[in-house]
Parts: C-alpha cells; structure tokens; sequence
C-alpha cells in the first residue's frame, strides 16, 4: 500500500443509465470518486446499490453514458479485457466467498495467483501473510474458513481484495452477516485502506454506520442519485423515509 | 520492514518457470483433481463416450475393409471370365482368344489352365472341399478378359458365350447386376452406419456437456472467485476443457485398445479367410485405427467441454 500523494479520479460515471427491460436500476448516475477517498453507498432495497457495483467491476454493461474506472472504459470493454479491468478492483461480498478447502492463506494466494500468473509460491506466501497481518489476522492463516468466526472470514475476503494493491475496493453489504462491533471493526479497516491511497466504495444498509463515520454518502432512491453528501456533512439519511 | 513488499526483478527464466508451475497447478491438477473428484458425475459420459469411440473404432475398420471389398469386387466385375469346353481345340481357343485381344472394348485376355483354376479355387473359403470332393477337377479353364470399362462387360458376353470354344452349360461368369447390388449393399451399410454412429454421438456429447455443466456448478464459487479477481479467461475456463479432455482421452485409450484387441483377434484367429472376407485390414490398419480412436476421444471430449463451457460459465 502507497500514501496518498495526488489524488486521481479512480471512478468516473458520466450519465449512466441502466435498464432491466422497462425498468431503470440506474437513472442518469453522475459520479466521481478519488484514490484515497471512502463513500459510503446507501439507499433502500432496490435502489440500484449492487447494479452501481456490478457496473464497476463490468459485470454487467450500462444501458448508455460511461464508467471509466482507472482510466479504463469500462462502458466499451470488451469480454477479453475484463480480467484486466479486474485486477484494478479488489471485491468485497457480505457472503465472504472463501473457498471451503483452503486456508485462509490459501484463499488470499489463490486470488494472487491465478489474477497473476508470474507470482511465484514464495511470493504469494509471503504477500498473502502480509496481507492477512495487514487485516489484523496474520496468526490464522492456517486456519479453514469454517474454523474463523464471520468477522475473521470477512478480514480474509477483505485480505484477498486487497492483497494485489488495486486502486479500488468495492464492498456491497459487508456487515450485513457481523454484529455491530465486528462491523465498526471492517469500517475501521477500510478507512485504512483509504488512508493508505485505495478508492473505496461500500454499499451499505447500516444507518448506525452511516451516520457516525461522517464519511462521504452518495445516496440511491430508484435508481437515481438523489444526494452526494461531502464527508462530514452527514445529516438526516433521505432515502430511510422510503426504505 | 514488515508490511513492506519488496519486488524483485526475477530473472525472465525463472518468471517462466513459475508462470508454467502456476499453469500446471491451476489448470491441469486443478482439472485433474476436479475430474477424479466428480468421477460419479462423469462415469456416464465416460461410459458412453468409449461405447460411441468402441463402435466408430469397428464400424471404421469394417467399413474400411468394405470399401477395399468394393474395390476388389469392382475390379472382379469388370473381369470376365470366359469358361472353356473340356475338349475344345486348341485352335478354337487360339480363334477366340485373338479375336477377344482385337475387340477394342477389351484391355487384355490371359488364359487360365485347368490346374490353375483348382490351385485358384483353393484358396477362396468353401471352395476347397468342393474340390477334394471329387477324384477329378471340377474347375473348366477359361480366358481370363479385362473389359476397359465395366459397362461393355455385358456386350463381350454376348459375343463370346455361343463361340465353339466356349462351355454351353456355364459359359462365361457374367451376372447381370451383381456389382450394382454388392454397391447398393455397401451403401446401405454405411448410411445406416454414418446414422447410428450419428445418434450414439448426439448421445455422448449431451452426456458429456452434462457433466461438465455439473462440473462447472460444483465449482461455481471457485469460478466466480477467478473472474472477480481478474483470472484470464482461459484460466477460468481451461480446466473445464481439460477435464473434458481427460474424459475424452480415457474414452479413446479403452475404445482404441478394444479395436486394436478385436482387430487383431480377428486378424489372427481368421487366418487366410480373413484376408477375402476383409481385405487390407492388417495389424498396422489395426493401429492407426486405433490411434485415430483416442484422437477421436479428445477431440469429443474438449469439444463437447467447449460447447458447454459456452453454454453454461457466463450463467
């Protein structure tokens, strides 16, 4: 991980549109998002939080307008050149995603190794426990996924995300399966993260989180981007009314 | 400096090496794994697979040794054999035979003894105690005609059966249509062939796209971790088509080693007779049949993966 020393736009959505048939999950999405900056992505069920996501990562395809992540157009990508705009994106999932018969050293090098080939056994080792220590779980990389509580299992999905240095972390619902404490120790991670230069968005339903992490908040009502509330400037959340 | 990657330029050899360990691992151990893993799903693909290659592999072979069987016969049918009196003279003979070499519908006239013509009978099955039934020899001499075109056979037959030289009661071994019913016969044979190797192949790559979807979906987290991460996507999807191959490829061998097997069991335990009934068919056709077998499988076998994994990976 680098400091931040100029921030860059990692995230450029100009005019964004999505439609599921006559339906539009994203409305005309205006947005950028700096490395080094952490939004909080927020809405109620439905609104269009995992479509804004799943357009980032070019798991699905904008109706029209365009999503630039890294300088990369996403929008246009065709499906050759998905993988490279991958590796630009660490992901994070509220289920975890781990691989059962891996440890979680395991799971962290997996993700390494197979997005890139070159990195020898020794290496991925090595960063993956560097990773796991970064997360706060370096003594339980021997451990299997069903031998880690949700919190620990999360820390390693995280690790994983982070472990080939992307400029942007997504997470969509990542405390939605932790208590309350284990979820302000994520949020405590992934600012972090920010602090360290990585772009960071989280889609979340946690108003408590919300509302005490004054973090930036751009809010989603049917699909449109009703709000973009600057960090600090966290008030009443709009969309709770029609949640 | 814990926390501190330090990257090393390695030198590009060894970057090939661990790129090659890391596609070994990932791509053929993690298909070989997946494959034994999953054996209970694939058995029946398996199962079918090697019915399907077994079956082309000896309805190849046959088909193989009708075809030189057509090809004999052809040649036989444009062959007349005109059949001499016991005591024609030698001069009907010699008159016959000149004028049979000045015909233009003719390319050449040879002449058969009577002892050749036992010694000839001999060696066709069933012949030979036809021969050995009797203290004398049953087979006539005969000129011996090879007509240009098999279409002026009949023509020559005409003009030679009521020649003085010529046996009454059998003159010449003209039968009208015998070759065209032996080609209907053949291609009767190999459109009921090409169909059922057809329907049995349908069958194989179903089963096969089958088990690889199951494959797919029992490793459906494995996949969707490798896309998300940015593996290439033949990284996400070459296991998948190896362990089709691998499929294919055990199929082949049991397939092609059963041909082989039956094939020169047939060539050994039919001596002689195997080589009328099919000609060309020797040890080597044997092999090569055999090998096209196992490439057969693999073909099928990644084939049928590939369709699948089209199919199925995006979902």
């Amino acid at each position: 991980m680098r400091p931040i020393v100029n921030p860059r736009p990692i995230v450029r959505f100009h005019g964004v549109t999505r439609a599921y048939g006559s339906r539009l999950a994203i409305d005309d999405v205006d947005l950028t998002l700096q490395s080094g900056e952490m939004a909080l992505l927020v809405g109620p069920s439905g609104a269009g939080k995992t479509t804004l996501l799943k357009l980032i990562n070019r798991e699905i395809r904008p109706t029209s307008g365009e999503v630039w992540v890294d300088g990369m157009a996403a929008h246009e990508l065709s499906a050759s050149h998905v993988a490279e705009l991958r590796r630009k994106v660490g992901v994070v999932f509220q289920d975890y995603k781990l691989l059962p018969r891996l440890t979680a050293l395991e799971n962290v090098a997996f993700g390494l190794q197979v997005s890139d080939l070159r990195v020898s056994d020794e290496e991925a080792r090595e960063r993956s426990r560097d990773a796991l220590e970064a997360v706060g779980i370096g003594d339980r990389g021997d451990s299997f996924p069903h031998q880690l509580s949700g919190g620990q299992q999360q820390r390693v999905a995280v690790a994983r995300a982070v472990v080939a240095q992307p400029p942007l972390l997504i997470a969509d619902e990542p405390t939605g399966n932790l208590d309350q404490e284990t979820a302000w120790e994520l949020m405590d991670l992934f600012e972090d993260i920010a602090a360290w230069g990585t772009a960071v968005l989280v889609a979340t339903h946690n108003v408590d989180i919300v509302t005490r992490l004054q973090r930036r908040v751009l809010t989603l009502v049917h699909g449109r981007l009703v709000r973009d509330q600057p960090a600090g400037q966290t008030g009443r959340m709009a969309w709770l009314a029609s949640s | 400096m814990a926390g501190v990657v330090v990257k090393v330029r390695f030198p590009a050899r060894r970057t090939l090496q661990t790129v090659a360990a890391n596609v070994f691992r990932y791509l053929v151990q993690g298909a070989a794994r997946s494959w034994a893993r999953n054996l209970g799903g694939t058995a029946p693909a398996l199962g079918s697979m090697t019915l399907l290659l077994l079956i082309s592999g000896v309805v190849g072979v046959t088909g193989f040794a009708l075809y030189n069987l057509e090809q004999v016969e052809a040649a036989q049918a444009s062959m007349l054999h005109v059949y001499l009196r016991d005591n024609a003279s030698a001069d009907d003979i010699l008159a016959l035979r000149n004028r049979l070499e000045a015909d233009p519908r003719v390319a050449k006239v040879g002449y058969t003894t009577k002892d050749e013509a036992l010694r000839r009978a001999k060696s066709i099955p069933g012949l030979p105690e036809l021969a050995d039934s009797t203290d004398s020899n049953p087979f006539p001499a005969s000129l011996d005609v090879q007509a240009k075109s098999i279409d002026d056979v009949a023509a020559i037959d005409a003009s030679v059966r009521y020649d003085l030289a010529v046996d009454p009661v059998y003159p010449t071994s003209y039968d009208r249509g015998a070759y065209q019913r032996i080609q209907s016969v053949l291609f009767g044979l190999g459109v009921a062939g090409l169909a059922f190797i057809g329907l049995l192949g349908f069958v194989a790559v179903s089963v096969t796209m089958n088990s690889i979807k199951a494959a797919i979906h029992a490793r459906r987290d494995e996949v969707r971790i490798m896309q998300l991460v940015g593996a290439p996507r033949w990284m996400v999807r070459g296991p998948f088509l190896i362990e089709g191959a691998i499929t294919g490829a055990i199929a082949g061998l049991v397939a092609g080693a059963v041909t082989f097997g039956l094939t020169a069991a047939a060539i050994t335990g039919g001596s002689g007779g195997f080589n009328q009934l099919a000609p060309g068919v020797t040890f080597a056709v044997a092999a090569f049949a055999a090998l096209l077998v196992v490439v057969a499988g693999l073909l099928l076998g990644s084939g049928s993966s590939l369709i699948s994994i089209r199919r199925h990976m995006e979902s």
